[in-house]
């Protein structure tokens, strides 16, 4: 039994953060209540800081190797504390001016972040079956906040029932597991006592990787398990949607990963038809879909669904080749990376227009070019980005993808590489929907658009992060290369 | 047939019966009440198989605390007791689907562990200082982690149920 | 087990029931005439000599009186309610060691039910069973005031069963044991009572509300819901909850003697044949005092009012307990830990927790004004600890 104590620093600073918050707000008055966001907003930069004094210090394990902090859980602990940084910057201004429980929120949020934070590391069915509730359960919550509004409370409620069903069968999934590979919970095992089952067994084992990858699935909304997603993000506070579009389903991407790559490595002949079926499924369907809608949070709940047709992509070209597989890991991470980057993007620039348009129709966007420059430019960067058309970084999240099915051989990496292609495609009309609002239409208020600060500067500091990757892909895709998981391509 | 697998038999029928009563019962008291029973025979299970400490826990926390703050709820916030307000047009298809997944999950379980491999488990003993070492020792993170789960759905239904006076 | 076994393990079912039955009998029989006492009435007096038979009395007259279910009642919850009332309290009683053993036909018989080795995990599930009785009854009974009796009674009792569990679990990290007999053999020396008295005083509370006594009797204030969660029962249903109540009282003062005033231990002179007789008679006598002072509170205390009484449970009984469980714990640790020097820190830590406590606690002594209770007295919260 040993705790190494440097490497859970960053949960300790954020679980205090938490508390922190949530006792300090006992005690400010009534105007002071936003106060909570600085003290979280400094906790999470000092649980970064514990990220960055990890780097570079080997791979270390905590709790008998269920918890093992090595590159790949590093790279994701950053990207959600930078997320957390962002959410925290969108939440200030909405969460204040609306008449909300504050200190209770900031509170809710962390701790949904102490999840995040805790997926990468988890190498036990256990943690990481609670790591993923610890992100969902307060996100719930979060959902409903805006308590007098009908939708806001569908939102969380569609939200809970949804969840929670999936939590269920991805539960009784993991029962079986871990009954049939005789009582191991720590994904490495399962690794190998899964290569060891045979006959009745294996059939057994199969069930339950299909109830796991079902509750994952629900997580990250992949088709046919996606109808929560739309309606959730719609009725939630707009930077509630940007923390579950990008974190809450990262995180879910993150432990899917870890499970598929590591613990169900070698039944991938059984799930990568499933995983081809769900990709093609989630991307056609979210991108056929998002080009009806006239409301930017339905669409980019949509989008959302599409780009997670492209993640779950990576996950169809498994093969018995390392090299191959490797390919396949980098693409996903570096794709999921981008997407958050981008997608947070394009959640502030509607956290900015939702101050003069809380229904954020996309004729709402209209003439943004003159009433918020920045926001307008910021926006078409992110719109482009998801469509992957340069220059922005998300054409080389995809064109990785593409590459990886490429490289996979075979009829299905061509054939999905192909799918990919057409969705991209199709995706462009809408995504250019909005840009040709803000840019081709003039708004009815001309006045201009008063825009928090930290909003201004979240979408600028993601637009030209965008930018930089595509001018330089190398120094980007290096951090996928680096962030190997401790288990893969055995 | 041993002993104990007539008590599991009994167990399992009583229990696997109740849950279908949850579902299919009128009230949701009643319902709640048959919950109770299942939950009974669960923990009935565990004392089967030595697991003393959780058996008890398992009475303790989730029939004399959880289904009371239900009943407790139900009472509280007069909620629809009957049949028509909880009805859905859907409930054939669900019940063809659980059934469905029922047959599969039987079979599939009947054939990786037949029922004359049943010696093959042993009743472990596990002992309340085994159960102590391993949740406060290797398990303490996810501990941890439940007591934040569990702090944050606390906070957060106040948050939601707590009668706004701005508004 | 032989058939001689298996008759003997019957004998000792029949005689702890019965033995339960004529206790309660008689304790309700002291009860009244404590209370008449202190009220300066003479109490029951005809049934039997100084009316010691009023409570067989009275059960024979409540048997032979009819039964009435209300039309609105939901009959088989209604019907059973009654019966959950009634039985925790005499399944707590099973582990309860009340006296050492005695030889008979060459077998050992100990004078307990079962030793489970977790005794103590066992009551705490019995009494969290007990509210059942209480919360169907109200609701079965299909009228409001029993429906609000229950809804009181149920939150208050869970309330008080928290401050109840930590109470027992700083004696169980104290003794290092859930089994009964263990406990006691740890009391060898000093009766947990002594270093465990603010458990005992946390036990007491919680248990005098578990068992729905005055001052916490709010699940039937006759002045506010008639009678509470049992306005609509009557005949034999009603003795139930009557009887289920006091054999509830009987066990918790039981539970409460074993767990902190030594068990069955106590001075006695003989050897022998007659060395079982003295446990058993402390046993008794200690129930009685125990008792006697439940009695005792009863006729003193007014009822509490009921946002009182769950402000009582959740900001100073709870957070008391939760404070008492940790300096037990680290009494208990930190000397196995470290040794002597673990005893210094110990005593540090606690000064120091005793100090920081004084500290803060003016930060909680004053209300916001808005939050003022709509009674209108603004009314210090305490903070112990």
């Amino acid at each position: 039994m040993n705790i190494d104590y440097h490497a859970l620093l960053p949960e300790f600073i954020l679980a205090g953060t938490i508390l922190l918050v949530l006792v300090v707000d006992v005690f400010l008055p009534e105007r002071a209540k936003w106060f909570a966001m600085p003290i979280g907003l400094i906790g999470v930069v000092g649980s970064l800081a514990g990220v960055l004094s990890l780097i570079g210090a080997g791979t270390r394990e905590s709790f008998g190797g269920t918890y093992v902090v090595d590159e790949f859980a590093l790279l994701f602990k950053g990207f959600f504390l930078v997320t957390a940084v962002v959410v925290l910057a969108l939440s200030l201004r909405y969460f204040r001016e609306g008449g909300f429980y504050q200190g209770e929120y900031y509170f809710l949020l962390l701790t949904s972040f102490l999840g995040c934070v805790m997926m990468p590391s988890s190498r036990d069915l256990l943690l990481l079956f609670l790591a993923l509730e610890l992100v969902s359960a307060p996100g719930f919550l979060m959902a409903a906040f805006r308590k007098g509004d009908v939708k806001s409370n569908e939102a969380g409620v569609k939200f809970f029932i949804i969840g929670v069903l999936s939590t269920a069968v991805m539960l009784f999934g993991m029962s079986l597991i871990y009954g049939v590979t005789g009582g191991a919970t720590k994904l490495a095992e399962i690794g190998v006592a899964l290569d060891g089952v045979s006959g009745e067994m294996e059939t057994l084992a199969f069930a339950a990787i299909l109830f796991v990858v079902v509750g994952f699935a629900f997580k990250v909304s992949a088709v046919p398990f996606q109808f929560w997603a739309p309606d959730t993000y719609e009725g939630s506070p707009v930077p509630v949607a940007a923390f579950l579009a990008v974190a809450s389903s990262v995180a879910g991407f993150a432990g899917l990963l870890q499970l598929m790559f590591v613990a169900f490595a070698g039944q991938h002949e059984f799930w990568v038809p499933i995983f081809a079926f769900l990709s093609i499924a989630t991307m056609t369907v979210g991108n056929l879909v998002a080009l009806q809608q006239t409301q930017v949070v339905r669409l980019l709940a949509y989008s959302g669904i599409a780009q997670s047709g492209y993640i779950l992509l990576t996950f169809a070209l498994v093969t018995d080749d390392a090299a191959s597989n490797r390919n396949a890991f980098a693409a996903a991470v570096t794709y999921i990376l981008i997407y958050g980057v981008m997608n947070l993007g394009a959640f502030a620039a509607t956290v900015a227009v939702s101050r003069r348009h809380p229904t954020l129709g996309v004729a709402d966007f209209a003439g943004l070019r003159e009433t918020a420059p920045v926001i307008a430019v910021g926006m078409a960067v992110f719109m482009i980005s998801l469509a992957g058309v340069p220059p922005t970084g998300g054409f080389w999240g995809k064109l990785l993808i593409f590459q990886a099915a490429i490289e996979r051989g075979g009829t299905l990496g061509p054939a999905l590489a192909v799918v990919m292609l057409v969705n991209s495609v199709a995706s462009v009309f809408y995504y250019l929907v909005v840009p040709r609002q803000m840019f081709l239409r003039d708004a009815a208020d001309p006045s201009r658009l008063r825009v928090p600060a930290l909003v201004t500067a979240v979408v600028a500091v993601a637009m030209v992060t965008l930018v930089a990757i595509f001018v330089l892909p190398n120094v980007f895709a290096r951090l996928a290369e680096i962030s190997t998981l401790v288990g893969l391509g055995a | 047939m041993s002993a104990q697998e007539y008590a599991f038999t009994v167990l399992a029928v009583v229990g696997g019966l109740s849950a279908i009563a949850v579902v299919t019962a009128r009230n949701v008291v009643h319902a709640a009440l048959y919950l109770v029973v299942t939950l009974l025979s669960v923990g009935g299970v565990y004392l089967l198989l030595g697991a003393e400490f959780v058996a008890w826990v398992q009475i303790l926390i989730y029939v004399g605390a959880i289904v009371i703050l239900f009943l407790f709820g139900l009472m509280l916030t007069k909620a629809p007791i009957g049949r028509d307000t909880l009805d859905n047009q859907q409930r054939w298809l669900g019940a063809l689907v659980g059934v469905g997944v029922f047959a599969g999950l039987v079979f599939l379980i009947q054939e990786a562990f037949p029922v004359q491999d049943a010696e093959r488990f042993e009743t472990f003993h596990a002992t309340t200082d085994a159960v102590g070492e391993s949740i406060f020792r290797n398990y303490v993170l996810p501990f941890e982690a439940v007591s934040f789960l569990l702090l944050a759905a606390l906070i957060g239904a106040i948050v939601l149920a707590r009668k706004d006076d701005a508004s | 087990m032989d058939w001689v076994g298996w008759a003997i393990l019957v004998v000792r079912v029949a005689i702890v029931f019965f033995g339960l039955l004529i206790s309660v009998m008689l304790y309700i029989w002291m009860e009244r005439k404590v209370i008449a006492d202190m009220q300066t009435r003479v109490g029951p007096l005809r049934a039997g000599p100084r009316g010691v038979l009023i409570t067989l009395a009275d059960g024979i007259k409540l048997f032979f009186k009819e039964g009435i279910t209300p039309t609105a009642a939901d009959h088989p919850v209604y019907a059973v309610a009654p019966i959950l009332a009634m039985f925790p309290g005499f399944l707590a009683f099973c582990v309860i060691p009340f006296g050492t053993s005695v030889t008979l036909f060459g077998r050992e018989i100990p004078f307990q039910l079962a030793d489970l080795n977790i005794g103590i995990l066992w009551i705490l599930a019995m009494t969290s069973l007990s509210v059942y009785g209480v919360v169907l009854a109200g609701w079965s009974s299909g009228s409001n005031y029993p429906l609000l009796g229950a809804v009181r009674s149920s939150a208050q009792m869970i309330s008080y069963e928290v401050g109840m569990g930590l109470a027992l679990v700083a004696v169980l990290m104290y003794s290092g044991t859930l089994r009964m007999s263990e406990l006691i053999a740890a009391q060898d020396t000093v009766w947990n009572v002594i270093p465990q008295f603010p458990a005992f005083v946390v036990f007491l509370i919680g248990a005098i509300a578990e068992t729905n006594r005055p001052p916490f009797d709010l699940a039937e204030a006759e002045s506010e819901l008639v009678a509470g969660f049992h306005t609509e029962y009557s005949g034999i249903k009603f003795a139930m909850f009557y009887l289920g109540e006091y054999v509830s009282t009987v066990t918790v003062a039981a539970v409460a003697v074993t767990l902190f005033l030594g068990g069955w231990r106590g001075w006695w002179p003989f050897d022998g044949a007659v060395a079982w007789i003295g446990p058993l008679l402390w046993f008794v006598l200690k129930i009685t005092a125990v008792i006697y002072v439940l009695i005792l509170v009863r006729a003193t205390l007014p009822r509490m009012r009921y946002d009182r009484l769950m402000n009582f449970g959740w900001k100073v009984l709870i957070p008391f307990g939760l404070v008492w469980v940790m300096i037990t714990g680290v009494v208990v640790v930190l000397p196995q830990e470290y040794g002597n020097r673990g005893r210094y820190i110990a005593g540090a830590v606690i000064v120091g927790a005793a100090a920081l406590a004084t500290l803060v606690a003016p930060l909680f002594s004053h209300r916001p004004a808005s939050e003022a209770e709509p009674g209108g007295q603004p009314e210090g919260r305490e903070v112990r600890a």
